[in-house]
């Protein structure tokens, strides 16, 4: 016994050695060009990164179908930060140093986003966030900043949805019910700001953890307090129970959504009800496509075999914003000529014109503006079924 | 109004913290230890039923018994290999050995059954009725009707069955027990697989006012905990009233103070009460009777 | 000292090669290399908390968030790191002592709930805290230090990780080796222990709690520097889990372990972190694999093929216990007055008097249950009497807590002994020398004088083991001897022993008389619980003889062996209530049970030698001598509750010696436990529907009645708590539910055990009529003479041996089996007592 179990430890030591001191990926035949992805990709929100993943791998394909960028294929190497910004920046570190890629994408995550800004403005890597909408990733005062973003941004996004609000429904006295963690919290000074700009101020704001199984309570209050519209922020589960709890209620008011409840199978999550949601989106894959779109969903189909119907294709943002965002990388590595990140920095400001998913960017990076979505490219939806449709205001 | 739809919200769920918190009791008394991966079991019943109701087709009538007897097995299988080689070598790593396999469970989970959380149908009309002004869902009643009846079963079972006769023997004087010829190490593995089926009961009636996804049992499984600890984790009834006081009392300082202070209340509550009682609310009571 | 050097030389490697790495490295190694010297820093942190003073917590990250908040504060708004760290340490360190209040009162899984929640405030404290913490998006651009030499930056940060780590792994060091760390040994080991040889349990723990939290308050504020922006989700509640993962994974208690640890738990995610989402999967696999290989630690493992270090036995030198234990003035002993306990209505003790003077022996004998330990609890503080006062050298104590008893000259010894058990022997003596003062951490832990002091009390008291070896492994003789020792060490003037004899040797006990004889002449007061009559009556100078709470009888050992009562509380009267056997069973009935050459004990204590008898069926046969001698552990052994170490027990023709329990009783052999055992919390009729547990046939209801008719009293109270029964019932319950199981040799444990005279015949008149209905049984009474008028045959057994065997009527003719209960004088070369000049 005793034997078995030194043996057993001499191996493991042996094993862990040998993977500490050499490479520990496998040696490719051709020299590519290394990406990085640093998402949550375990955990509540593994979804997020699973649908990131998807969209880098649809346009990586394509990318190197048509003989990769300057000469070589394109590689994606993925890292899991736990939604953990230490685990986050670790991974970041390790992808910068240590396999030498030439732009890193970000995932779901504001913290995490908030912990590599800094170290890739140090590092000179590009940093392209495709998901996380917190405003100081882009925004984040560096003298040189290498982060960019084809994502919402929340402050953006809340006066979006202030000024739905008010037009749509003629909101007076709105309440906000925000999911506790960084997102929602960054939604509330964005709110806050979008109202105060308006002249006006909240009923209530009520926040609830992601776990939460019934919002009754915090509801409650905000109804007490006479709130005539409701903003809500949260992922698609915690937004269902939002929506259910109201059902339960029997309060039924307008509901504002950021892009949450297009993360998922909202209508399966919360009944009918949700059909009453109107939320903002970057694209969905609802409806009628266009070329691009017909084409996109083709390949995830192709690839992905358990994708059947659009209605599969979720988070259907996390999806686009990653496919445009990869094509727009490449372009800008080709502008550079070089994979070193002055250049490639430079060459997103050289981007002219990309017909891409979600849009048609022209210039979509200026030194000013890291962002290439704005305020124009939010669309207002609601759910039809499992279907996303567009609303006309 | 506020109050009494606090009182609605707060019971099923404490009815369902305390489910779980009994799953905790009854490994607890017969053998000092607990799985810390209950919150995984609340997850596995819930998923399997998902699975086989939604994915198979099955009749909930025929998926519910087929979800806790998964749950149970895995009950079995916990105590088999993440409790028993420890607590043989005197180590108490089945502390984290619990922890990492439920960890091992809730990724397992999220590979196979899927990243998105997924909506339970739900078994009982959704439409709610109005009580004192207050919309209730047959739901909500049911699942704290549920959870009486279960935890009134058990105790039943506990103190009436042979089962559990053999049970309090066994906890009451484990030698003793063993004169009677009751197999006391059998009978720690029976409560593993009966603690991880009552929180896969409580996974179950959880799921359709929920959702179903990988994650979801980790801070069911911490509250339940607690509330296993404050209710007097040697005390069966305890537990299920504790359940209920932390559900509700939950709920009322949402509804009273706001959510900002929900969590901070509830953890301090929770010191406060050790440092009061530091047997739990209901055991310490129980001990002044002897 | 050599473990010492070895790991004192792979901690200058280690700190060398990390230096350099931190100096040469790249920016990622660098990261992580501060990350390993952070988590082990916290780790070292927790394990002062979990390794030394044995609590576990899951709430650590609560400390390092705590910390890693108050340096990004203070660094944002300027503050300099060489003030912020060290503040970032005392806050963490206040909560933790503030944590600490309400934790001293609970333990295990309400010590573990407590720091969960504590762990969860803290997160959410720092959420909502916005002006201070930022909330969930948290402190951004926290300034790194630029510190001598122009380092800066992460390696600056890195540096200072690895420096901060060597020093508390040095800390660490001092505190385990030291008096602080050998005192949360002691409270981990024993708090009972702790608390009579002085040591402040409240305080000791207290003490843990707050180094705990300062150190890894201060690693989180340098992972703050490190990160250079901290939110509430950098500080995820798996984080404690890890924390706790890097100690029992390195090896709790071991200095090196948390660092070990830190590096499973750091490094081994990277190292397979491009295994993307199925990371942690892999990881909490492999993490359950470390544990399985080695549930102990990794260092813990690897231990156990360390050389062991030279042994060292003790040197008397020019030790002399007179002048160890010489004081100034002349001590006055105890004084007991009207001393009285009562628990739940039970009078314990009543109204006791009694005193034990200095230079004198004391001896406080009573049958079992008679209160003589509760009197020892009662006189050393552990319990507090509800009437009557206690006098210590003339002060009045009533009421005092052990440990302040301790320190003014109390000190006692246990039935079980309660060493420590993972300190050394040497260890053990030297913490009792300064009565609980701690002192400083850095100054060692004993110096050469009572280092010296130690070893001549080991010697004194007849250890000659190694100084060296933990007091868990020590063989029972040692136990005691070591026990005394520690006791002695406190210089006390006043020494109370519970039954320092049990379980030793002829030769042991003959030394242990000398032993006390000269602590007596050396002036100090000597309270002996004893139970062997042939000791007390040689060494003790005046006896107190104590009988179901109640003082019978006191006065000189000569008297108190002639006196009535005396005699009446240990043998039991002579009745004829019941008798003989109507009709003998035939003359060759099969033998049902063998006993061959069986040996049995507990742990390293051997308590049965050789051990070889047999009963025929239908016999009744009663196994006789006095308390200690081995007759429950026989029990015990038969019924398979402790497993024999040696020999064969055949029953039936099935060998039954190594089958468990609850397998044995299904053979139909039954024990009714000594102290009846049974289920208080249930009903008299599940009570016996238990024993009937094994059995299936459809007669059990039938056999109820049955057992019922016999005990009339018990169908009374069919549905009452059987817990409620008065202590006569609950005998003749244990007995009716053993009969439940249709046994084919019933066993019976001490029935008479503290049951009034009245009460224990009418027991034995039912004894009597099973033993006529041809029920074969195996008697073990205290009360000979009764066992013996039912018996057919019986067996004599002293320290552990078989030493006579006759008829029931040859023994009671004999007179000089009285002496083994006694004491006058032993019948046989193994109770012998040498001359003890």
């Amino acid at each position: 016994m005793l034997k078995i179990v030194i043996t057993g430890c001499c191996q493991a030591l042996l094993v862990l050695l040998a993977l500490a001191m050499g490479p520990v990926h496998p040696l490719h035949a051709q020299e590519t060009l290394k990406i990085g992805l640093v998402a949550a990709l375990s955990g509540q929100s593994a979804k997020s990164g699973e649908a990131i993943i998807r969209g880098l791998s649809i346009a990586l394909d394509e990318i190197n179908a048509k003989g990769g960028v300057l000469g070589k294929k394109l590689e994606l190497l993925t890292r899991d930060d736990e939604s953990n910004p230490a685990k986050g920046l670790v991974a970041a570190r390790e992808l910068v140093q240590r396999e030498k890629i030439a732009v890193l994408f970000g995932g779901l995550d504001t913290p995490v986003s908030l912990a590599i800004a800094p170290f890739v403005n140090q590092a000179k890597v590009p940093f392209m966030g495709v998901w996380a909408a917190g405003t100081g990733i882009t925004r984040n005062g560096a003298a040189e900043n290498y982060v960019f973003r084809v994502s919402a941004v929340d402050t953006l996004v809340d006066i979006a949805l202030v000024d739905y609000a008010v037009k749509k429904y003629g909101a007076k006295t709105p309440g906000m019910i925000l999911v506790n963690n960084a997102w929602g919290e960054s939604n509330e000074a964005g709110l806050k700001a979008a109202l105060v700009s308006k002249g006006m101020s909240a009923a209530g704001i009520e926040k609830f953890e992601a776990n939460d199984v019934d919002v009754v309570p915090q509801l409650s209050r905000l109804k007490a307090a006479g709130a005539d519209t409701l903003f809500l922020v949260g992922n698609v589960g915690p937004s269902a129970q939002v929506v259910k709890s109201l059902d339960r209620m029997g309060w039924n008011v307008p509901v504002v959504s950021h892009w949450g409840p297009a993360g998922g199978r909202f209508t399966e999550l919360a009944g009918p009800s949700a059909e009453k949601v109107h939320f903002i989106q970057t694209y969905s894959f609802s409806g009628k496509l266009s070329q691009k779109g017909e084409s996109v969903f083709t390949l995830l189909k192709a690839k992905y075999p358990e994708i059947k119907t659009t209605t599969d294709v979720t988070p259907a943002v996390g999806i686009a914003n990653a496919y445009d965002a990869l094509h727009l990388t490449a372009l800008a590595i080709t502008k550079a000529g070089s994979i070193e990140g002055t250049k490639i920095r430079q060459g997103f400001y050289d981007i002219d014109h990309y017909a891409g998913l979600i849009k048609t960017y022209a210039k979509p990076f200026t030194p000013d503006n890291h962002d290439a979505l704005s305020a124009a490219d939010y669309i207002f939806t609601y759910f039809k079924g499992a279907e996303i449709l567009p609303l006309s205001n | 109004m506020i109050i009494f739809s606090a009182l609605v919200s707060g019971m099923s769920l404490g009815a369902m913290y305390g489910l779980i918190a009994l799953g905790f009791h009854v490994t607890y008394i017969v053998s000092r230890t607990v799985n810390f991966s209950q919150g995984s079991s609340v997850m596995l019943g819930a998923v399997l039923g998902y699975v086989l109701v939604a994915r198979y087709g099955w009749p909930i009538m025929v998926a519910a018994p087929a979800a806790l007897l998964g749950c149970a097995l895995l009950g079995l299988l916990i105590e088999r290999v993440l409790v028993r080689p420890f607590v043989a070598r005197q180590s108490n790593a089945w502390l984290m050995a619990t922890v990492a396999g439920g960890l091992l469970l809730d990724n397992l989970v999220l590979f196979t059954f899927g990243k998105e959380p997924r909506g339970f149908p739900s078994w009982l009309d959704d439409k709610p009725f109005i009580i004192f002004g207050v919309g209730v869902t047959p739901l909500q009643i049911v699942i704290p009707l549920v959870g009486s009846v279960v935890a009134v079963a058990l105790w039943l079972v506990l103190t009436r069955s042979r089962f559990g006769k053999a049970l309090s023997a066994s906890v009451q004087n484990s030698d003793a027990a063993r004169l009677m010829g009751i197999d006391v190490g059998r009978l720690v593995a029976a409560t593993y697989g009966l603690s991880s089926m009552l929180a896969g009961l409580a996974g179950l009636l959880i799921a359709p006012l929920y959702n179903v996804h990988a994650e979801m049992g980790t801070l069911f499984g911490i509250k339940a905990f607690a509330v296993a600890i404050i209710g007097g984790i040697t005390h069966a009834p305890g537990v299920m009233v504790a359940g209920l006081i932390y559900g509700i009392g939950e709920a009322l300082v949402t509804a009273l103070l706001g959510s900002t202070y929900t969590q901070i209340v509830m953890f301090s509550a929770v010191i406060a009460t050790l440092a009061l009682v530091p047997r739990g609310l209901f055991a310490a009571a129980a001990l002044k009777k002897v | 000292m050599k473990h010492h050097l070895t790991s004192g030389a792979i901690l200058c490697a280690l700190l060398a090669g990390s230096l350099w790495l931190v100096a040469t490295g790249e920016d990622y190694t660098i990261f992580i290399i501060a990350l390993v010297a952070l988590t082990a820093v916290a780790g070292i942190g927790l394990n002062v908390l979990t390794g030394l003073s044995g609590q576990v917590s899951f709430g650590h990250v609560g400390f390092y968030s705590i910390g890693a908040y108050a340096v990004g504060v203070l660094a944002l708004k300027g503050v300099s790191l060489w003030i912020a760290v060290p503040v970032a340490g005392i806050v963490a360190a206040a909560l933790g002592s503030l944590l600490a209040l309400p934790a001293l009162r609970v333990s295990g899984p309400y010590l573990g709930m407590m720091t969960i929640a504590f762990a969860f405030i803290v997160e959410h404290v720092t959420i909502e805290w916005r002006q201070l913490t930022g909330g969930q998006n948290g402190l951004i651009g926290i300034p790194q230090p630029t510190l001598v030499g122009g380092l800066s930056g992460e390696r600056a940060i890195a540096f200072l990780a690895v420096i901060l780590c060597a020093v508390s792994l040095i800390f660490f060091r001092l505190i385990a080796a030291g008096r602080w760390g050998k005192a949360m040994i002691a409270v981990r080991d024993s708090e009972i222990a702790a608390a009579s040889i002085g040591l402040s349990v409240t305080r000791i723990k207290t003490l843990a709690f707050t180094i705990s939290a300062l150190l890894t308050g201060m690693a989180g504020g340098i992972f703050a520097l490190l990160l250079t922006f901290i939110a509430p989700s950098a500080f995820p509640f798996s984080q404690s889990i890890l924390f706790l993962l890097s100690v029992i994974v390195g090896g709790a208690g071991w200095t090196l372990g948390p660092l070990i640890g830190a590096g499973v738990t750091v490094v081994l995610p990277e190292l397979i972190s491009w295994l993307a989402e199925y990371r942690l999967l892999a990881f909490s696999a492999l993490l359950l694999i470390v544990l399985w290989l080695a549930p102990e630690g990794i260092i813990g493992a690897l231990a156990r093929f360390l050389p062991p270090g030279k042994s060292q036995r003790p040197n008397a030198g020019n030790f002399s216990i007179a002048l160890f234990l010489a004081r100034p003035d002349h001590s006055r002993g105890l004084e007991v007055r009207r001393l009285s306990i009562s628990f739940g209505g039970i009078m314990a003790a009543q109204a006791i008097d009694f005193s034990a003077r200095a230079s004198r022996i004391t001896g406080l004998i009573g049958p079992n249950g008679a209160g003589k330990t509760t009197v020892l609890n009662l006189v050393s503080g552990f319990y507090s009497p509800d009437h009557g006062d206690i006098l210590l050298d003339g002060h009045d104590v009533t009421r005092m807590s052990p440990e302040q008893l301790a320190r003014r000259g109390m000190a006692r010894t246990y039935q079980t002994t309660q060493l420590f058990s993972s300190l050394s022997v040497i260890d053990n003596v030297l913490i009792a020398m300064r009565r609980g003062r701690l002192g400083v951490p850095w100054l060692g832990f004993a110096n050469s004088i009572e280092r010296a002091q130690a070893e001549g009390l080991l010697a004194f008291v007849g250890y000659d083991g190694d100084l060296g070896t933990r007091a868990g492994a020590l063989a029972h003789v040692d136990r005691r001897l070591v026990e005394i020792a520690r006791a002695l060490a406190m210089r006390p003037s006043v020494l109370l022993l519970d039954e320092p004899a049990a379980g030793l040797d002829s030769r042991d006990k003959a030394h242990l008389g000398l032993v006390l004889q000269a602590l007596s002449a050396a002036g100090l007061a000597v309270l002996l619980v004893e139970h062997d009559m042939p000791l007390v009556m040689e060494i003790c100078d005046s006896l107190i003889v104590l009988d179901a709470g109640c003082k019978i009888a006191s006065g000189k050992p000569a008297d108190i062996v002639s006196n009535s009562r005396v005699r009446a509380a240990y043998l039991g009267t002579q009745t004829t209530a019941f008798g003989k056997r109507k009709a003998l069973p035939p003359a060759d009935q099969p033998v049902i049970l063998k006993v061959d050459h069986l040996g049995a004990g507990y742990g390293s204590l051997d308590v049965l030698h050789d051990v070889s008898f047999s009963v025929g069926a239908g016999e009744m046969i009663a196994i006789l001598g006095s308390n200690g001698a081995g007759k429950s552990t026989t029990m015990r052994a038969l019924s398979g509750l402790n497993s024999p170490k040696e020999g064969h027990i055949t029953f039936n023709g099935q060998a039954i010696a190594n089958k468990p329990a609850h397998e044995i009783v299904r053979c139909g052999l039954v024990l009714v436990p000594e102290g009846r055992q049974i289920f208080p919390e249930l009903s008299v009729a599940d009570n016996l529907r238990l024993g009937a547990y094994c059995r299936k046939d459809d007669r059990i209801e039938a056999d109820m009645a049955a057992v019922l008719a016999r005990f009339p009293r018990l169908s009374d109270r069919i549905n009452g708590r059987a817990g409620l029964l008065s202590g006569g019932e609950a005998q003749m319950l244990a007995v009716a539910r053993a009969l439940m199981g249709r046994p084919r040799l019933l066993l019976l444990d001490e029935p008479s055990l503290g049951l009034a005279p009245r009460i224990v015949e009418g027991l034995y008149g039912v004894l009597g009529q099973l033993r006529d209905d041809g029920m074969t049984i195996l008697i073990v009474d205290q009360m000979a003479h009764m066992a013996l008028q039912l018996a057919d045959r019986g067996y004599l057994i002293s320290n552990g041996r078989i030493i006579r065997q006759a008829t029931a009527s040859a023994l009671l003719d004999d007179p000089s089996f009285e002496a083994v209960y006694l004491g006058q004088h032993t019948p046989s070369p193994h109770g012998n007592l040498p001359d003890a000049g």
